[in-house]
């Protein structure tokens, strides 16, 4: 190697370092990515003692990481590479057929799924009104014929058959949202690069809840189909990296008219607030988390009230999946009381007995029923 | 810090080349060993008095043993490399193997030691040999005594080999300590070692890592023969592209800096026998051993039940030396076994056989080794071997085998390919001007590639903090 050489090589990889040096200078430090759908790590506080336990040092890797130049061009390459090397998941979420992506179901801690089987049944002894119990199967398991041949993937009917076997004979199991999802696999009721159900895929379960519930579904082709969005790329696309697929369409079914929605929270002194909402609220759709336009996305606890006062009232303790749910499950109830108790802390029983709550349900995707760690709360 | 992340690439590195050849040349074995301090508190602050404690111990028994040497007090020079020896070997045993045996000796029901749960001080095992060599080697009158405790310190914690090796020996860097060149010729060519470390560790190892990570926690029951198989494959490129990548990086590093390291690795897995093997693979520990206890224990001029005593003492300690636990002592035990067959008969008669049988040969118990050394659960190494034999609970293969084969196959071929010197051959049978046009062509894609890994990676992992 020449000399001169040997120094255009050494200015070739020096340059190329100071160039990242001064780029990631440059930039300014994002508090949240969009893609990613998560808060970025910010410059962690300088101090003696985060200095000492090396606190400071690992948060500090993290930053520099997480606010690197061009993060989102970075982390797009990778996956594009991964897939140029054959592979055919990324970030633990499959490629699949149809410009579908599905995340991977692992096994689940058998420990939490047992305790929270417990709460359920602990939940409904203490109810006092009738308690249904429905778990939505998700599109690693409604879609598995669309997963790369052979993809690891943990079957989530046994989920089912665990709980079946330990609540048969505590509550009413809504058996059918295992024989009517399946039955409509070709039709788009997943989202694709989403970990939610269309507003289709609702529909069918609120077909298929009809037994439990008590009311008799109305034939889907009483709806108009309303497309609202078809630029739609959900948590999935988030945390799979991945580029390539199409966007989602979002679409909902049925009309607002009649029905106030109300989100019940407290503002920071511990006083009750009461914030109105709406069944779609469309200000999201122009945002990344479009799948919020449902009820305004998450909330503690939340009541609608359709103006049916002839009709029951129903308690939902529920995941996001009901947020795209509970407009069609409105002609059959005068009040339905929604509670997410990742947020939520009350007693469901005796919020039953204060509000004349006429019958409950108790309503998750297997993946959330089986990794929530807050379900201890509905036993109380 | 880990060389293979962002922080160190974008951050440290660019800031420490950047102090380290602003300051004019007497200054910088200073500056090096500040730098070097900040890389070793960057993960333990705590253990920078390790690094004190080392540097002043050593440094006074490097005096002491030349003290006595010069005034002919052979005793008294002896004395001193036992005590140096005993502090740093005390050092090893107290940060690394004081719970493994306390944790031993409780499940034979003896209670007198507690176990302290300390974290290990990261690169221990490499820098305690670095230094005990240090004053052997001064006895021995190999190496000369270093007067600057600034010097020594310098050699004691040179961050490019510090936390995982290659595991050098005072006597081949002493000289550059105190005086080396830093030329344009030697940074570029540091520049392209480390570039490819860098692409075995992060393109390759991190990639085939993910493979072994899935096969590990595969539940025993599930298990198939062809996965164990597939498994353990790419547990043995990942330790490879690991830890080979590493001590390229190293290589890499002391070369930017003006240093020239030995070569760690090389093509370890074309070997035709497992002697030939431990000649190709952590080369630095294998002479590290070689010369400070094999050849002082005796080494071959001796009888056959003590030669064969001594290779069975330098394996032994071999294998705990990759780790604090009981699997980590049978594999050392398992290549002191195969290594003594073939010295005393196995490798006349091989002599005899077509290379491809040997290659055959050498890979198969390389990769059972590797089946040892990977599954520390006793009671998963059992099953994990069986499966390897054809007796898994699995059958012979499954639908995620063929997934997994199918994702990853290119990725092992590559591996395979890389794991050969057919890539350095093609490369040298380039022309000049070829080659010239190429290779910045090919840094740049392999710092970018690697870029948008890291910059991805939570994925991350480091296989050497155990060692």
């Amino acid at each position: 190697m020449s000399k001169k050489y040997s120094v255009f090589l050494t200015v070739l990889f020096c340059g190329f370092l100071g160039l990242m040096v001064t780029a990631n200078a440059l930039t300014p430090d994002r508090d949240f990515s969009e893609v990613e759908n998560r808060a970025l790590a910010q410059r962690p506080a300088l101090s003696w003692k985060a200095v000492r336990s090396g606190e400071f040092m690992s948060n500090y890797e993290t930053y520099t990481t997480d606010q690197f130049a061009g993060r989102d061009g970075w982390t797009a390459a990778k996956a594009y590479m991964e897939k140029a090397v054959g592979k055919q998941e990324n970030n633990g979420v499959y490629f699949c057929d149809d410009s579908t992506l599905i995340s991977r179901f692992e096994e689940p801690d058998q420990k939490r799924l047992e305790n929270n089987i417990k709460y359920v049944s602990q939940f409904a002894e203490k109810a006092g009104v009738p308690v249904s119990f429905g778990l939505i199967p998700t599109q690693a398991y409604v879609w598995a014929d669309r997963l790369p041949q052979g993809a690891p993937n943990y079957d989530q009917s046994q989920v089912y058959s665990a709980v079946t076997g330990a609540l048969a004979d505590k509550v009413t199991l809504a058996d059918p949202l295992w024989t009517t999802l399946p039955a409509h696999k070709d039709q788009p009721i997943f989202y694709r690069t989403d970990h939610h159900w269309t507003s289709l895929g609702a529909y069918y379960g609120y077909a298929a809840l009809g037994q439990a519930l008590g009311y008799e579904p109305l034939p889907l082709e009483t709806y108009t189909k309303t497309t609202v969005s078809t630029e739609f790329y959900g948590t999935v696309f988030s945390s799979s990296g991945v580029r390539w697929v199409k966007p989602d369409e979002m679409d909902i079914y049925v009309p607002e008219e009649g029905i106030t929605v109300t989100s019940h929270t407290y503002d920071s002194k511990g006083n009750p607030v009461e914030e109105p909402r709406q069944l779609y609220d469309e200000s999201y759709l122009a945002k990344k988390d479009k799948y919020s336009m449902f009820l305004g996305g998450q909330q503690s606890l939340g009541v609608v009230k359709t103006g049916n006062t002839d009709k029951p009232k129903l308690l939902l303790i529920r995941d996001s999946y009901s947020d795209s749910l509970v407009p069609f499950l409105t002609p059959h109830f005068s009040e339905i009381h929604l509670m997410d108790f990742r947020y939520c802390k009350l007693s469901p029983s005796q919020y039953i007995q204060d509000n004349g709550i006429d019958q409950a349900l108790v309503l998750y995707s297997v993946p959330n029923f089986c990794s929530d760690a807050n379900l201890l709360w509905i036993g109380r | 810090m880990v060389f293979s992340s962002v922080f160190f690439l974008f951050q440290y590195l660019p800031l420490a080349l950047l102090c380290y050849y602003l300051a004019p040349l007497r200054w910088r074995n200073v500056v090096l060993l500040a730098l070097n301090l900040v890389f070793y508190g960057w993960g333990e602050p705590v253990y920078i008095l390790i690094m004190f404690a080392s540097t002043a111990i050593d440094y006074t028994h490097g005096m002491l043993v030349d003290r006595c040497k010069r005034r002919d007090n052979d005793r008294g020079a002896r004395l001193a490399v036992c005590s140096s020896v005993f502090f740093n070997l005390a050092l090893l045993f107290f940060f690394k193997y004081w719970d493994f045996i306390a944790g031993s000796l409780a499940s034979a029901g003896l209670h007198f030691m507690p176990k302290l749960g300390l974290s290990l001080p990261i690169g221990i095992s490499f820098y305690t040999f670095q230094t005990m060599s240090y004053t052997i080697d001064v006895y021995r009158g190999d190496a000369k005594v270093q007067r600057s405790i600034l010097n020594f310190g310098t050699f004691v914690t040179l961050f490019p080999q510090l936390i995982a090796g290659p595991i050098i020996k005072y006597k081949d860097l002493g000289d550059q300590i105190d005086h080396r060149d830093h030329t344009a010729q030697r940074f570029a060519s540091g520049v392209q070692i480390f570039v490819v470390g860098l692409a075995k560790k992060v393109l390759l190892a991190n990639n085939l890592g993910m493979l072994w990570d899935a096969y590990k926690a595969v539940p025993t029951g599930q298990l198939t023969t062809a996965g164990a198989w597939l498994g353990i494959l790419a547990f043995s490129f990942q330790l490879y592209f690991d830890f080979s990548g590493y001590s390229d990086m190293a290589v890499g590093l002391g070369r930017m800096l003006g240093f020239e390291f030995g070569k760690n690795f090389d093509y370890p897995y074309i070997s035709r026998s497992l002697t030939e093997f431990w000649r190709r693979w952590h080369i630095s520990l294998g002479s590290w051993f070689r010369e400070y206890l094999y050849i002082p224990l005796g080494g071959n001029r001796v009888g056959k039940a003590r030669l064969l005593f001594n290779l069975m003492v330098v394996w032994a300690a071999t294998g705990i030396w990759h780790g604090a636990s009981w699997n980590f002592l049978l594999w050392g035990l398992y290549y002191g076994v195969l290594l003594v067959l073939e010295k005393f008969f196995l490798n006349r008669w091989m002599e005899r056989w077509p290379g491809f049988l040997r290659h055959v040969y050498a890979l198969f118990f390389i990769a059972l080794g590797w089946a040892l050394f990977a599954v520390e659960d006793f009671s998963h190494l059992g099953p994990y071997l069986s499966a390897m034999f054809g007796f898994a609970e699995g059958g012979f293969t499954n639908g995620a085998f063929f997934y997994y084969l199918r994702s990853y196959f290119p990725m092992l071929l590559i591996a395979a390919l890389a794991s050969t010197p057919l890539g350095k051959g093609l490369w040298n049978k380039l022309g000049e001007k070829p080659r010239m046009v190429l290779l910045p062509a090919l840094l740049l894609a392999a710092l970018l590639v690697c870029t948008s890994y890291l910059v991805d990676a939570t994925y991350n992992p480091f296989l050497y903090f155990r060692f």
